[in-house]
C-alpha cells in the first residue's frame, strides 16, 4: 500500500501543481469550507460532496425508483416486529488501509457515531431509537431498535453513516480523524488542508460498486476540491477553467453561462427542508403567535424567490420541499398579504403609530446559500410593516450556533437536507438538537414519533401532513424556497449525476474527454 | 522610527544595538497589544466550541483547562509569550487546526503576490519618478507625474475590480480564456505600490536638480546625461530606502484587498474570515506577525538609509 | 484642481440633499433583480432589485459622513495626544513617544482590523477603528508642529508656574498651530475615506444591506459581467473622491520651474 502511494505521489504533485487541466485530474469547486468534515460528526452537506465517494454505505437508494439496493450489505432482513434489521455483508471489501470490512467494523462505526463524547450533529440522530448493534458472525450484523424506525435504511444509505476503518477511527480519534479519513469507496482520501483544498485519489482496488453506479471503478485519477466561499468567484472560476465543476452558481449568471460554448448548467433539485427562517417562540415579540403570522404574511415570498433565485427555485410552501414527501396543499403557507399582516400587528398591540413602542426584531442568517440576500429582503419587508430590524450575518456554522446559543434572535435561518421526512425531528421535537424555535408541544412529539415508526404508507404521509399543518398553525417558520442546486459543468466532463439527496455527485461515473 | 532610548546617553552601547533594543521593545509591546485587545473582548472562547456542538460541557471544561483559559489573564499572557517564543501560535477556535499550519499553507500564495508586486513596483516607480523629475519633455513629465499621483491615490479595491472587468472584456466573456493568474493582481498592486516610490524619486530629483552642485556641474558643461542623473539621485537614496518600510506597510493592506478582489488564497482571506468569525487566535497571530515583520523592515530600512547617507549616521 | 473642487462640491451637495432627490429607499426592492437603467430607474436596479441610484445617493451621505467622523476621531485623539506630548513635560512626551511607536509598528489597516476583531464587525467598529488607526500619525505631526512653535522656555516656564500657565501657553499655541495643521485635516479625511471604503469592501461592515460605496463595490462583484455598472459606479465615485481630496490637500508638485 505504502509503496504504491509513493508511485502515485509524483503524479499527484504534477497534477496538483499545474493549472493546466490534465486528462487525469479534475478540479471541483466547493462553496463553504465546513467547520469539520467528519461525516459521522458534522452536519454539513458540503463535506458529502467529496466524501460520498470515499465511503461506501450498507445500502444505497436508487434515485429513480426510490428503492434500496445492496451496497456493503449484499442482502438484509427485517424482523416481523420491525425492531431488528439483520445485514449480511459482502466479504470481499477492504478499507483503503488494507483492513477487512466486516461486522465488527459496522459496530465500531456506529459506536463511534453514537458516543456522546463525540457530539455527533447529524449521524447520531439519523439512527433514531437504536439500542444495540449485535455482531452475529464475521459478516452478519444485526441492528436492534427500541421502537420501529422507518428512516433507518434511508439513514444507512447516506455518507453520514458511511463505513470507516475502525483502526483509523481508533488511531486518530474525533477531531483528528477528519484529516486522515479511511473508507472503502472508489476514491481515497489523500489530504485536507482547511479552507484550501481537499484531494482524492482513485482507489485502484475498488471492486464492489453498487448497481446504482454506472461505472465499476473510478475513471479519473485525481480530484482536487477547492473552496469558493465568495459567490462572486464561482462563475469566473468556471469561465476561466479554474474548475471543471462547481455548484451553487448565482442565479443571475446562469443564463449567460449556459450560453457559453463549452459550459453547461444542470439544475438539481435538493429534497429536504426549504431555505427558511425559524421564529424564536421564547422571545417577545415573536413569542406572540399573531406577530409570527404577521411576519409571514408581510413577506412577499414569491417576489424574493424571483429576485434572488431567478426562475430556478420553486417557492416553498411548508416545512418540507415538495420532492421529499407529498404534502397536501391545505397546509401550504398563504401568499403575501400585507394588509392582513398589519391588522394582525395592530391586534397584537404593535400599532406602528409614532410615539408608541416600535417592533424591534433581530434576524440572524448564515452566510451560505444566499441566506444574506434573502435576509436583506425579508428585513426590508418587515421594515415596511413598521418594524426596526437588525440583520446579522453569521460567518459560518460555528458563529451561527453561537448566536443561537446566546438566544438573542427573533428569527434565525437554518435548514437540513435529506430524503426522509424524519429529518424534521431534530428541528421540531422537544429535545431536538436544532429546535431553535423553542416550541415544545407533546402533540408534535407524538406526530414525530408516529412518523418515525410507521413504514411508508398513506398513514405516514398523513402524519407528516398533520405535522406540517401544526407548524403552519403555529407559524413556526417562514419558508422561502425549495433548493435547486445550479451546477456549472465544463463540457470536457461527462457523466455528472447526483444521488437522491441532491447534493452528492457520483464521482465514480465522471469521465474526462481528452 | 524615532528611537525610544535617550539619544544623549553616554552609554557605550552602540547605536545599532540601541536601535535593535528599541525594535524588540516595540515588538513586544505590539504583540502584547494584540493579545490584550482580543482577549479582553473575546469572552470565553470555548463557548464557541460548545455551541458548535463540537464538545460536551465536560469536554469544554477539560479543553478550557488544557488551553489555559481558566487561568487569570496575566498568567495566560505569560504562557502566550512563552508559546510564541517556541513558535506555537495557538489553534483555530473552530477547527482546532494549529495556526502555524494555516498560515504556512497560505503564506506561499501571499508571498508570491507581494513579491511579484514589489518586482513591478520598484522599476515602475523608478521609471515614473525618473521621467517625472528628470524628463526632457514637459508633456512626458506631466504624464509620468499624473500616473504616479493616480497610483498613490486610487484605492486598490477600485483599480483591482476595474482591472478584472476589463480583462474579462478583453479576454472575451464568451471564450474560455486561460486563467489570468498572477500577472493582473500583481500589476494592479505593483502599480499602486509604485506610486509612493515614484513620488519620492520625482521629488528628490526635482529638488536636487536645482541644487547648487548640479547647477555648477551643468555650468561646467556636463550635459544632462546618466552621470549627472546618478549624482542627482544619490542624495535622495536615504529617503528612498526608508520608503521600503512604507512599501511593506502598504503591501500588507494591499495584499489583503487584492486577495479578496481576485479571490486568491492567502493570508488576507484567512485574516478577514477570522475576524468575521471571531476566531481570534488566527487574527492575533496574523496581526502580531505582521507587526514584527514591519518592525524588522523599519530597522533594515533605517540601516540602509544610514549607510547611504553619511550625514545621517550621527554618533557611531 | 478645479475639477477636484467641482467633484467634491457635487458630492457634498448630493450628500446633503439625497433624500430629496429620490422617492425610493435604498433598502427596499422596487424592481426585478439587475433591471437595466430605464424610466424611473436611471441607474437600474442592483442584484436585489433596489434602486441603484438611490443607493449611490445615500451612499454619498454614508461614505462622506463616516469618513468625516473617523477623521474627527483621528484628529481629536491624535491632536490631543500630540499636544499633551509637546506641552505636558518630558514624562508625558516619553509615554506619547512610546505609545505612538507601538501603534505605528502595526500597519494602519491591520491595526484597524485588529480593533474590529476586538469589537466585532459593524459600522461603529469600522469608524472607531479607522479613527484610532489614523490618530498616531496625526499626533506625531501635531507634536512636531507644537514643539516647534513652543520654545523650550515656554514649556519650562509653564511647568514651573503650574497648570495655570500651561493652559495659557496652550491658548497661545493653538492659534498658531491650527493654520499649519488645517491642511492635514484634508489628508486625514482622505485616509479615513480610503480606510472606511476598504474595510466595508472587505465585508467588515456587519450590515450587508448598507448603502455605502465600499460595500456596494463588493456586492456588485457577483454581476461583474452581467451588470458592470454596479461595480464601475462605486469604483469611480470612490476613486474620484479620493483623488480630489488628495489633489486639494497637497500643494501642487507638478509645476516645473524653468530650466
Amino acid at each position: 500500500m505504502i509503496r504504491r502511494s509513493v508511485f502515485i505521489l509524483p503524479v499527484l504533485i504534477v497534477a496538483c501543481s499545474g493549472r493546466d487541466p490534465s486528462p487525469e485530474s479534475l478540479r471541483y469547486g466547493l462553496t463553504l469550507a465546513p467547520t469539520g468534515i467528519d461525516p459521522h460528526l458534522n452536519a454539513s452537506v458540503e463535506l458529502g460532496i467529496p466524501l460520498s465517494s470515499v465511503y461506501d454505505t450498507l445500502v444505497y437508494r436508487d434515485s429513480e425508483t426510490g428503492e434500496f439496493v445492496p451496497g456493503l450489505a449484499s442482502r438484509w432482513e427485517v424482523s416481523a416486529d420491525s425492531l431488528s434489521y439483520t445485514f449480511y455483508l459482502r466479504e470481499d471489501v477492504r478499507f483503503h488501509d488494507g483492513e477487512r470490512f466486516d461486522a465488527a467494523a459496522v459496530r465500531a462505526n456506529i459506536e463511534y457515531t453514537l458516543n456522546p463524547d463525540h457530539a455527533s450533529q447529524k449521524a447520531a440522530s439519523m439512527l433514531g431509537p437504536l439500542l444495540e448493534v449485535e455482531v452475529l458472525d464475521p459478516y452478519a450484523v444485526a441492528l436492534h431498535l427500541e421502537r420501529p424506525f422507518a428512516p433507518l435504511l434511508d439513514s444507512l444509505s447516506q455518507v453520514y453513516l458511511g463505513m470507516a476503518s475502525p483502526q483509523a477511527l481508533a488511531t486518530w480519534g474525533p477531531g483528528e480523524y477528519q484529516f486522515h479519513q479511511v473508507g472503502t469507496g472508489p476514491f481515497r482520501f489523500v489530504e485536507y488542508v482547511q479552507d484550501d483544498h481537499l484531494t482524492l485519489q482513485r482507489n485502484p482496488d475498488y471492486g464492489w460498486a453498487p448497481e446504482i453506479y454506472s461505472s465499476p471503478t473510478a475513471q479519473i485519477e485525481t480530484i482536487t476540491f477547492r473552496f469558493f466561499e465568495d459567490v462572486a468567484t464561482r462563475a469566473p472560476a468556471l469561465e476561466t477553467g479554474a474548475v471543471d465543476i462547481i455548484g451553487e452558481l448565482p442565479a443571475s449568471e446562469v443564463e449567460r453561462l449556459a450560453a457559453l460554448p463549452g459550459i453547461g448548467v444542470q439544475q438539481v433539485r435538493v429534497p429536504g427542508q426549504p431555505l427558511q427562517l425559524l421564529f424564536n417562540t421564547e422571545l417577545s415579540p415573536t413569542a406572540d403567535l399573531r406577530v409570527r403570522q404577521a411576519l409571514v404574511l408581510g413577506v412577499d415570498r414569491a417576489a424574493i424567490v424571483e429576485t434572488v433565485f431567478g426562475g430556478y427555485s420553486p417557492v416553498a410552501s411548508g416545512p418540507l420541499a415538495g420532492d421529499t414527501f407529498a404534502i397536501s396543499d391545505q397546509t401550504a403557507f398563504p401568499d403575501y398579504d400585507p394588509l392582513a399582516a398589519r391588522e394582525l400587528l395592530e391586534q397584537a398591540g404593535w400599532s406602528g403609530d409614532p410615539g408608541s413602542a416600535s417592533l424591534e426584531l433581530r434576524l440572524v442568517v448564515p452566510n451560505w446559500g444566499s441566506n444574506p440576500e434573502v435576509g436583506q429582503l425579508v428585513a426590508a419587508a418587515w421594515e415596511q410593516l413598521g418594524a426596526a430590524v437588525t440583520l446579522e450575518v453569521a460567518a459560518g456554522f460555528g458563529p451561527l450556533t453561537q448566536a443561537q446559543a446566546e438566544g438573542d434572535y427573533h428569527a434565525i435561518g437554518m435548514n437540513s437536507f435529506g430524503t426522509d421526512p424524519d429529518l424534521l425531528r431534530p428541528f421540531f421535537s422537544s429535545d431536538g438538537f436544532f429546535n431553535w424555535t423553542g416550541y415544545r408541544d407533546p402533540l408534535l412529539d407524538q406526530l414525530l414519533a408516529e412518523g418515525m415508526e410507521a413504514s411508508p404508507s398513506p398513514e405516514r404521509s398523513a402524519t407528516y401532513s398533520e405535522l406540517a399543518g401544526l407548524v403552519r398553525e403555529q407559524w413556526l417558520i417562514l419558508p422561502i424556497r425549495e433548493y435547486v442546486n445550479l451546477v456549472g459543468v465544463n463540457s470536457r466532463v461527462d457523466g455528472l449525476r447526483f444521488s437522491p439527496q441532491g447534493w452528492f455527485p457520483y464521482l465514480i461515473d465522471l469521465q474526462l474527454r481528452p | 522610527m524615532v528611537p525610544l532610548l535617550n539619544r544623549s546617553s553616554t552609554s557605550p552601547v552602540s547605536s545599532t544595538t540601541r536601535r535593535l533594543l528599541d525594535g524588540l521593545l516595540t515588538a513586544w509591546a505590539a504583540v502584547s497589544l494584540t493579545f490584550f485587545a482580543l482577549r479582553l473582548s473575546a469572552g470565553d472562547p470555548v463557548a464557541a466550541l460548545l455551541s458548535n456542538g463540537l464538545t460536551t460541557s465536560q469536554q469544554a471544561e477539560q479543553l478550557r483547562h488544557r488551553l489555559g483559559y481558566d487561568l487569570p489573564l496575566l498568567q495566560q499572557y505569560v504562557h502566550y509569550l512563552g508559546r510564541l517564543a517556541r513558535g506555537d501560535l495557538g489553534v483555530s477556535l473552530y477547527s482546532g487546526q494549529p495556526v502555524t499550519e494555516l498560515i504556512g499553507s497560505a503564506l506561499p500564495s501571499t508571498l508570491r503576490l507581494a513579491g511579484s508586486s514589489l518586482l513591478i513596483a520598484f522599476p515602475l516607480g523608478a521609471v515614473l519618478g525618473g521621467v517625472a523629475g528628470w524628463g526632457s519633455r514637459p508633456v512626458l513629465r506631466r504624464l509620468a507625474g499624473t500616473l504616479a499621483s493616480l497610483a498613490t491615490s486610487l484605492p486598490v479595491a477600485a483599480t483591482g475590480v476595474i482591472g478584472l472587468l476589463f480583462m474579462g472584456r478583453l479576454g472575451g466573456a464568451d471564450s474560455l480564456a486561460p486563467q489570468p493568474g498572477l500577472w493582473l493582481p500583481a500589476t494592479v498592486l505593483g502599480w499602486a505600490a509604485a506610486g509612493p516610490f515614484a513620488r519620492a524619486v520625482q521629488a528628490g530629483l526635482q529638488s536636487t536638480r536645482r541644487s547648487p552642485f548640479i547647477l555648477a556641474a551643468r555650468a561646467r558643461g556636463l550635459r544632462q546625461n546618466g552621470r549627472l542623473l546618478w549624482h542627482a539621485v544619490r542624495p535622495t537614496l536615504p529617503a528612498i530606502a526608508s520608503l521600503l518600510a512604507v512599501e511593506v506597510a502598504f503591501l500588507f493592506a494591499g495584499t489583503v484587498v487584492i486577495e479578496t478582489v481576485f479571490s486568491r488564497p492567502g493570508l488576507g482571506r484567512i485574516l478577514v474570515r477570522s475576524i468575521l468569525q471571531g476566531d481570534f487566535p488566527i487574527a492575533q497571530a496574523l496581526v502580531g506577525m505582521s507587526a514584527l515583520f514591519y518592525l524588522a523592515t523599519q530597522v533594515v530600512a533605517d540601516s540602509l538609509a544610514r549607510s547611504a547617507d553619511p550625514r545621517l549616521r550621527g554618533p557611531a | 484642481m478645479r475639477l477636484a473642487r467641482l467633484w467634491l462640491g457635487i458630492v457634498v451637495a448630493l450628500a446633503l440633499v439625497a433624500p430629496l432627490l429620490t422617492q425610493n429607499s435604498p433598502r427596499d426592492p422596487v424592481a426585478s433583480a439587475l433591471a437595466p437603467p430605464g424610466p424611473g430607474l436611471p441607474l437600474g436596479a442592483d442584484a436585489l432589485g433596489r434602486d441603484f441610484l438611490a443607493r449611490m445617493l445615500f451612499g454619498t451621505r454614508l461614505s462622506l459622513g463616516l469618513a468625516s467622523l473617523a477623521a474627527v476621531i483621528a484628529i481629536g485623539a491624535g491632536g490631543a495626544a500630540g499636544f499633551a506630548g509637546a506641552l505636558f513635560g518630558s514624562t508625558a512626551d516619553r509615554v506619547w513617544l512610546w505609545t505612538t511607536n507601538v501603534l505605528l509598528s502595526i500597519p494602519s489597516l491591520l491595526l484597524a482590523m485588529l480593533l474590529i476583531a476586538a469589537w466585532g464587525p459593524g459600522i461603529p467598529a469600522v469608524v472607531a477603528a479607522v479613527g484610532v488607526g489614523g490618530a498616531p500619525v496625526f499626533s506625531r505631526v501635531t507634536r512636531a508642529v507644537v514643539s516647534q512653535l513652543v520654545g523650550a522656555g515656554y514649556v519650562a516656564a509653564a511647568q514651573a508656574a503650574g497648570a495655570d500657565r500651561l493652559w495659557t501657553s496652550l491658548r497661545h499655541v493653538l492659534p498658531n498651530a491650527l493654520p499649519q495643521l488645517a491642511p492635514l485635516a484634508g489628508t486625514q479625511f482622505g485616509w479615513a475615506f480610503l480606510g472606511i471604503t476598504t474595510l466595508t469592501f472587505l465585508g467588515l461592515a456587519g450590515d450587508p444591506a448598507v448603502p455605502e460605496w465600499g460595500a456596494m463595490l463588493n456586492a456588485g462583484r457577483v454581476a461583474l459581467v452581467s451588470a458592470p455598472r454596479l461595480v464601475l459606479t462605486p469604483a469611480l465615485a470612490i476613486s474620484l473622491t479620493i483623488l480630489s481630496v488628495h489633489a486639494l490637500s497637497r500643494p501642487s508638485e507638478t509645476d516645473d520651474s524653468n530650466r
